[in-house]
């Protein structure tokens, strides 16, 4: 089995050897990757909802938790490749507008732990993935670079909404579920200053 | 179990993703070309350039320094098995002539192939580093490690080991293999303990290794891991398996000199280095460690989720060591036996 295995990875390396990574002192080959995770994780308008959401499917169980842990991802990439593909950028002054929603959507459905059918979950994961997908992306050429941005950065969804998932599945005291329902109140908070913020100042907020 | 083909989804967009940036990468020229500048005297110079060729058919690929040292016809150039040799001799040199200079790559945007870039500098200072296609100029420049705050040689160590998938992928190979929490202790403790010796030993200059023969034993350890997990998770056992800290040490001590290639580059030598020394491996270490728990946290989701992965995506993880082993192994094998090695 063992040569079996040593065979088999050694016969898929060579075919994939011209196109991928080399060893880390030399280089990673990994950039673009790289770069997507380190987007993901230093943009709040992309990790807040993220958390808000898995806080949220983790107080509605495993079977959300499980559902929207695929979809989110996998939205996310079809928001960005559409967005990559077609070409066509949100307008900046749309922007804004659309984080606000999204935080104010999100943060509102933890806080209030709205009893919704499973299927719904799953509409509010494809909605915030294509929104944030093709906020992302768009505007960045069709190439294969921005692909693996955009698969990096999937990758730190998918990771993200795993471990803030494992926070509020195992709660069982009162406190403790309101306590996470606290974080979305913040999150729709954040959401409610950005929107005031626009209607305020319009299109300088970014 | 209905949410497993959607839980398929995400896992085969990846694949796909990477399928097709890997795609444009067949039937051309891939070998890389090597670029090395040592200083052989105080104003001595020694560049040398191998580019890959096919038969008497070479790519088009012309290294330039912007002080013009290769612009002058070159000392010697033969031709070797599979690659073009140019070598020049540069005496007379001014002082810190390559201190912000430019490494352009005529041609290189127009091929798929990576250049290899060494500089050897007679005060140790190293620079090891690639320029690929989309970037084909390198501004030469070493950073000033006695310049560096405490923070920054710790975050030097965590962006050293993060950014390094041979380093990531070894301990998540070591975490798939480990089956309780005082073996992954011991194991952790035996990598940390044997990389953090030879990071040492390597820094003060005690130990070395030719670089292209570290990456190919690093490569070579990931590889090793693959089918011990493999044989873990069908119940087997070996010796790997009963005691992985035995592995982990002894591989740690390969990765440690790879980690010593992070701090070498800064120039520190002497009772200067001790200190920048301690702060890298801690810096190290908190990388490290970041990675173990995100890796463990993660299991702990799946098992709090209760998600039964299909067997082909349970074995992604192990194939995906396996797989990436074996070509670097295969990279750096070509690179040092291949031909004009």
């Amino acid at each position: 089995m063992r040569r079996r295995f040593t065979a088999t990875a050694m016969a898929i390396a060579a075919l994939l050897a011209p196109g991928l990574a080399q060893a880390h002192l030399v280089v990673t080959g990994m950039g673009p990757i790289y770069d997507g995770v380190t987007h993901f994780a230093l943009s709040p308008e992309d990790s807040l909802p993220v958390v808000a959401l898995a806080f949220y499917a983790g107080l509605r169980g495993p079977g959300s938790s499980r559902l929207l842990l695929a979809v989110l991802p996998s939205a996310w990439f079809v928001g960005g490749l559409l967005a990559c593909l077609s070409g066509v950028a949100l307008p900046p002054t749309a922007l804004p507008l659309a984080t606000a929603v999204v935080f104010l959507a999100m943060g509102g459905l933890l806080a209030s732990d709205l009893t919704l059918s499973t299927p719904y979950h799953a509409v509010a994961a494809i909605a915030v993935g294509l929104v944030r997908g093709a906020a992302d992306l768009g505007g960045a050429p069709a190439e294969a670079g921005s692909l693996l941005d955009l698969a990096g950065m999937c990758v730190a969804a998918f990771a993200l909404f795993a471990l803030a998932v494992s926070v509020t599945l195992p709660l069982k005291r009162f406190w403790m579920i309101v306590a996470a329902r606290v974080a979305g109140s913040w999150v729709a908070a954040a959401g409610l200053l950005l929107a005031g913020w626009i209607l305020r100042f319009g299109a300088k907020v970014q | 179990m209905r949410w497993r083909p959607i839980l398929l989804a995400p896992l085969l967009a990846a694949l796909l993703t990477l399928l097709w940036a890997a795609q444009p990468a067949s039937a051309h020229e891939v070998r890389p070309a090597f670029l090395e500048i040592d200083q052989t005297g105080p104003a001595a110079y020694s560049v040398t350039w191998k580019q890959p060729t096919m038969g008497d058919v070479g790519i088009h690929l012309v290294p330039h320094l912007s002080n013009g040292w290769l612009e002058r016809p070159p000392s010697d150039q033969y031709a070797a098995a599979g690659f073009l040799i140019k070598t020049w001799k540069i005496a007379g040199a001014g002082p810190a002539p390559l201190d912000g200079q430019t490494v352009r790559i005529e041609g290189l945007e127009d091929t798929i192939t990576d250049v290899f870039v060494r500089l050897n500098l007679s005060n140790s200072q190293k620079l090891d580093t690639v320029i690929r296609p989309e970037a084909p100029s390198l501004k030469i420049g070493f950073v000033d490690g006695s310049a560096m705050s405490a923070a920054g040689f710790v975050l030097l160590g965590i962006q050293h080991i993060l950014t390094g998938p041979d380093h990531l992928l070894f301990v998540l190979g070591l975490l798939l293999l480990v089956r309780d929490r005082w073996m992954l202790l011991k194991t952790v403790s035996a990598f940390t303990l044997a990389h953090s010796l030879t990071l040492a030993a390597a820094s003060f200059g005690l130990i070395s290794l030719p670089l292209p023969l570290l990456n190919a034993l690093i490569a070579l350890s990931i590889l090793f891991l693959a089918p011990e997990i493999l044989r873990a998770q069908q119940g087997g056992t070996s010796l790997t398996i009963r005691q992985p800290w035995i592995v982990a040490f002894a591989f740690g001590l390969l990765h440690g000199m790879g980690f010593a290639s992070g701090l070498t580059s800064l120039g520190l030598t002497g009772t200067a280095l001790l200190t920048p020394l301690v702060l890298f491996n801690v810096g190290v270490e908190i990388g490290q460690l970041a990675f173990i728990a995100l890796v463990l946290g993660m299991r702990r989701s799946f098992r709090l989720m209760a998600i039964g992965w299909p067997k082909p995506v349970a074995l992604g993880p192990t194939y995906a060591i396996g797989i990436l082993g074996a070509m670097w192994a295969f990279q750096y094998g070509v690179l040092l036996f291949g031909p004009g090695a």
